[in-house]
């Protein structure tokens, strides 16, 4: 009861305030522009002082505050979020969008810039350092947000709206706005990311002779994300916007384009926050393949590449992009590449991890895969067939288990002949991912042995001859720190 | 035995594990000392750039690196590695590149100027023309400093090129520029640093790009180090200035992390006159991370300020001391430390010693622990006089909740206490406090407070030691009924029996720890049993030493295990 009696009374004070606040800015500015437009009989010749009002109210929304402190400058920020609204719904009216906002576009755009163009904050969780395992997942909120949503609200209308024409905006969105533009879409407030989309988004429609410079930037994003930070809150947004611009490309592509998709699209792929974007960059790729289904190739490749380590979500997301991308290939451009797409296949059928294992076994539905095995049957069979009637037989899960004996069953319907050949034959080389450890090291140390005699030899040759040291060892830290020191892999 | 070398290394280059191949890699060395230089040339070099195309990027990092390698095996012929290592500058893997870089930088000391000019430089010039790939002119820039000075004729075409690449419009390009300029213009003639180079970098520091104009701040600080006092005033310092104020505070924070480099390599004048001022901003930024790193400069760049313009940092400690980020706090604790030693006495009490009681009081654990690391070195510095101000606060943080605050108490009643001296002191202010540790619940600050227990019975003698000390261990064996309370008393009357003279071993410390040998823990019993057994070193009484070894005779048939083992160990003697 107490707490409510309290309560209920300080709420009218609280109230108050706000309203002193309008009426003391009523007082100032008596009444909306909008109002005083609408009485304006010919729209051509706006009167010196509503002219002036509105752009007195511009340059006053074109003043800093720190957004991040609520206590402070509280009047000014209520006046400047009242203006906004009044800017905002001037944008309604075409006649007064032609007659005062477009002749004033200069102005506006340097007051949006000096709202948005701003030093990204770094949103902490809280305050306080927080006590070893103590994880909060709460989304970080940028305290600033309420007050620039309405600066890109009235942003996006302006761009939207049909009066402003092309060659009136085109003089202000020049190669360091974008540049600058682009640096935001690093927020991590995810709602200042969106209205940056769709920004964007409608910047690169409308204003159909900065594209390319449009495009060249969000370029220059990537190259840093994929070689300096590998780490960019918006590339999943500009994947977005990237799907829409590649979807419209001519075919065939420009050899521009091609050069993006090579030294963008595929090495996106390599970034430790892939996750992060993977579902927009697989959308783009698949874009670029159909429109030109010769670059798959060069996809499988890259991906075989850029294969993730120890990482096994990351691995099932780039199994499922490679079934897809195989169905694009053509068959026959395939053949440099069968062996590694093969070995790294059945890596993953007989590795550790069994979702990974899982995803893998699901390739051997798809016909199209199967023909691509059919084709290349004399590299494949030899291959996978010992492997997998071997794990068919010892694999520890009993689903996975059943699948590799599906799997079998359909090797051997594919072609009996072969099948059997390659049982009987069982080439080691291929064999070594099931080998066990004991055996593996054994043939390992035969080498190892070979390089010692000319390690020797190398110093008699030369007795300044400084020995080699191999970072992949048992006693080495690089082994170590991999956790390769597990006994499930030979080093030695 | 006769293995064709080359062979082997091919045999495990096709193997199928890239950490095998990685490793085959880094023998090459061992096939190239075997082969000789010619066939180095017919085949290795042909190999190695097969492997170019299709191998993985950390084996082609593996080869960037043993290239350099190579090359002091053969260095009169290392020329010929060159064309594989420049196909490696122009990958798409930074780490590749960077490494390759490095193997031509250690192929460049074997080669004579002539061959830099007709070999080397064409080749940097190849690969900063490159307008395909970005990657072979950020190449190029890292390798400007090794080439540049010894390109002799065709230094004008290097620097004209250079020149050309600080405009790129590449944004990746002109960071690699911002990076490397300073570290250029080390090997570049004075008269072009200030001529051409200065323009650069000051288009830099104007650079639209925030992430350009941030990397400025240490190429900044290396240019200075070529400059002279005049230079540095009239070309470094607007530029200084200019970073401080800049709108983003990634580069503010940049210029924070290497002002007291900065401050190195500007000279103490320049540093007194013009940073301070400039430091004295950065503290009062809007940004905690600014903050945080312009306190950190504080403390090395606090040696290049005047004494009489100390007192202009004394507010913004006072303030910062308040900061509502911890990370500050935890720093300012360590310059109100190293500042006290530099202020006058009475000026520093007056200002400061409210901060540290404050900070002491945080609620955040590392400024606390900070904080009273300060308080030692802050009383040494104002004089003991004022300790007992302070006693109550260290009291208090002696009950604090975190294990970690009290052992850095401990220590620092500790160091004060060594330093104090004066017995009077000791007992009347100190002592409370620090008999404290006796009964802390973490072993870490028993321990800590054990482990300094000789050092400080030889200040304040054997009669504090067997009195006041003596009396507390004897209470807690008595009455605790903690026993690891008890184990740590049984552990401090082991300390003071190092300390004191024989015969007050035997009569005082012995009655002590024979009560405990049957004790009805087993814990107490084999730990009195330790402890007896270090006794026996400093007792010569022949009555005392045979009725020590009666007792743990009588022992010999004690129920536990573990008492069992260490009766055995002692009787061993």
């Amino acid at each position: 009861m107490n707490n409510k009696a309290a309560s209920s009374k300080q709420t009218p004070a609280v109230r108050q305030q706000p309203q002193a606040a309008a009426t003391a800015s009523q007082n100032r500015t008596p009444q909306p522009i909008i109002q005083n437009m609408a009485r304006v009989t010919d729209p051509k010749h706006v009167p010196k002082e509503i002219r002036d009002q509105f752009l007195k109210k511009i340059h006053f929304c074109s003043q800093p505050y720190d957004f991040n402190d609520d206590t402070k400058n509280v009047k000014e920020k209520q006046e400047r979020s009242q203006y906004l609204q009044e800017l905002f719904d001037l944008l309604k009216e075409p006649n007064f969008v032609v007659n005062l906002v477009v002749p004033h576009l200069d102005l506006i755009i340097e007051m949006i810039e000096k709202n948005i163009f701003r030093p990204l904050p770094i949103l902490k969780k809280t305050a306080t350092n927080g006590e070893i395992g103590m994880e909060d997942d709460d989304q970080l909120i940028d305290p600033a947000w309420t007050h620039l949503q309405p600066v890109y609200e009235y942003f996006l209308q302006l761009i939207v709206n049909e009066q402003p024409d092309v060659k009136s905006l085109k003089i202000f969105i020049t190669h360091s706005f974008i540049q600058e533009f682009l640096e935001l879409f690093d927020s991590e407030e995810p709602r200042e990311r969106e209205y940056l989309k769709n920004i964007l988004h409608r910047l690169y429609a409308k204003l159909v002779p900065r594209r390319k410079m449009i495009r060249k930037a969000i370029n220059d994003c990537f190259y840093t994300l994929i070689h300096e930070t590998y780490k960019f809150n918006g590339a999943a947004e500009l994947l977005d916007i990237l799907a829409s611009i590649i979807s419209g490309f001519a075919v065939p592509l420009r050899e521009e384009h091609v050069i993006f998709f090579k030294t963008v699209i595929i090495p996106l792929h390599k970034v430790q926050t892939c996750q992060f974007y993977h579902e927009q960059l697989l959308r783009c790729s698949m874009l670029f393949l159909s429109k030109d289904p010769t670059l798959a190739t060069f996809l499988v490749e890259g991906l075989l590449r850029y294969w993730p380590f120890a990482n096994s979500a990351k691995e099932v997301m780039f199994l499922n992009e490679l079934l897809e991308v195989l169905e694009v290939c053509e068959i026959s451009k395939l053949e440099p590449l069968i062996p590694k797409l093969f070995k790294r296949l059945i890596k993953c059928i007989a590795g550790p991890h069994l979702q990974v294992a899982d995803r893998a076994m699901c390739f051997f539905e798809n016909d199209y895969f199967l023909t691509i095995l059919k084709s290349y049957k004399p590299f494949t069979f030899p291959l996978l067939v010992p492997v997998i009637a071997q794990i068919a037989d010892t694999h520890w899960h009993k689903v996975l288990q059943e699948s590799l004996n599906a799997l079998k069953t359909i090797l051997k319907e594919i072609d009996y002949q072969a099948f059997d050949k390659a049982l009987n034959n069982k080439d080691p080389k291929y064999l070594y991912i099931i080998q066990d450890a004991k055996n593996q090291k054994k043939d390992r140390q035969k080498i190892e042995e070979k390089w010692k005699n000319l390690t020797k030899q190398a110093i008699q040759k030369n007795p300044n001859f400084k020995e080699p040291i191999v970072p992949y060892s048992d006693t080495h830290i690089v082994g170590e720190h991999n956790g390769l020191n597990n006994g499930n892999i030979t080093i030695l | 035995m006769s293995e064709n070398p080359f062979e082997v290394f091919k045999e495990d280059m096709e193997n199928e594990e890239v950490y095998l191949r990685v490793n085959a890699i880094h023998r090459v060395r061992i096939i190239c000392t075997l082969i000789g230089i010619d066939q180095i040339k017919s085949q290795l070099i042909p190999y190695l750039d097969s492997l170019l195309n299709k191998d993985e990027d950390e084996v082609l990092f593996a080869m960037a690196e043993e290239l350099g390698n190579i090359a002091e095996i053969i260095p009169n012929q290392s020329s010929c590695l060159l064309n594989l290592l420049e196909k490696l500058t122009t990958f798409d893997e930074t780490l590749v590149r960077e490494q390759a870089v490095k193997s031509i930088s250690i192929i460049c000391q074997f080669l004579s100027d002539l061959e830099i000019v007709n070999v080397i430089v064409p080749m940097w010039l190849r690969l900063a023309q490159n307008d395909t790939y970005f990657t072979c002119r950020i190449s190029a820039i890292n390798l400007m400093s090794p080439i540049y000075a010894r390109a002799g004729t065709q230094k004008d075409i290097m620097r004209l090129q250079f020149f050309e690449l600080c405009k790129e419009e590449a944004l990746m390009v002109r960071r690699a520029v911002a990076s490397k300029i300073g570290e250029i213009a080390q090997y570049m003639e004075k008269s072009h640093v200030i001529g051409e180079l200065l323009q650069a970098v000051k288009e830099l520091c104007h650079d639209e790009q925030d992430s350009v104009r941030l990397l400025c701040s240490e190429s900044l600080m290396r240019i200075t180090q070529i400059l002279n006092y005049n230079e540095i005033k009239a070309f470094i310092l607007p530029l200084i200035i200019l970073q401080a104020e800049d709108k983003s505070w990634k580069v503010r924070m940049a210029l924070a992390q290497i002002f007291a480099d900065l401050a190195i390599a500007v000279g103490k004048d320049i540093a007194d006159n013009q940073l301070l001022p400039i430091c004295l901003n950065l503290l009062k930024d809007t940004q905690s991370d600014v903050r945080v790193m312009g306190v950190k400069s504080l403390l090395k760049f606090i040696k290049f300020i005047s004494p009489e313009k100390l007192n202009l940092i004394v507010p913004n400690l006072q303030i910062l001391s308040e900061d509502s980020f911890s990370q500050v706090k935890q720093n300012v604790c360590e310059v109100i430390g190293l500042i006290a030693n530099l202020l006058p006495k009475e000026y520093c009490q007056n200002k400061l010693q409210k901060c540290l009681f404050d900070l002491m009081s945080d609620e955040n654990t590392e400024v606390r622990r900070n904080a009273i690391k300060s308080v030692g070195i802050f009383v040494m510095a104002i004089g003991f006089e004022q300790l007992n101000q302070f006693i109550p606060y260290l009291k208090k943080s002696m009950y604090d909740p975190k294990w970690r605050v009290r052992k850095e108490t401990i220590q620092t009643i500790i160091q004060l206490a060594l330093q104090v001296k004066q017995l009077d002191t000791f007992t009347q202010q100190l002592e409370e406090a620090f008999l404290l540790f006796l009964r802390d619940r973490a072993a870490e600050v028993r321990s800590t407070g054990l482990s300094q227990l000789s050092e400080l019975i030889s200040v304040y003698k054997q009669e504090w030691a067997l009195s006041n000390f003596l009396q507390k261990c004897v209470e807690i064996l008595e009455k605790d009924n903690g026993c690891f309370f008890r184990i740590n008393a049984l552990y401090a009357i082991q300390q003071i029996s190092f300390a004191v003279e024989n015969y007050q071993v035997e009569q005082r410390l012995w009655p002590i720890v024979q009560k405990y040998l049957k004790d009805p823990i087993p814990n107490i019993r084999f730990v009195s049993l330790k402890v007896a057994k270090s006794l026996l070193k400093k007792i010569e009484n022949q009555d005392v030493l045979i009725q020590i070894k009666q007792s743990i005779n009588e022992m010999l048939d004690d129920p536990d295990r573990d008492v069992k083992f260490y009766v055995q160990e002692a009787l061993q003697y």
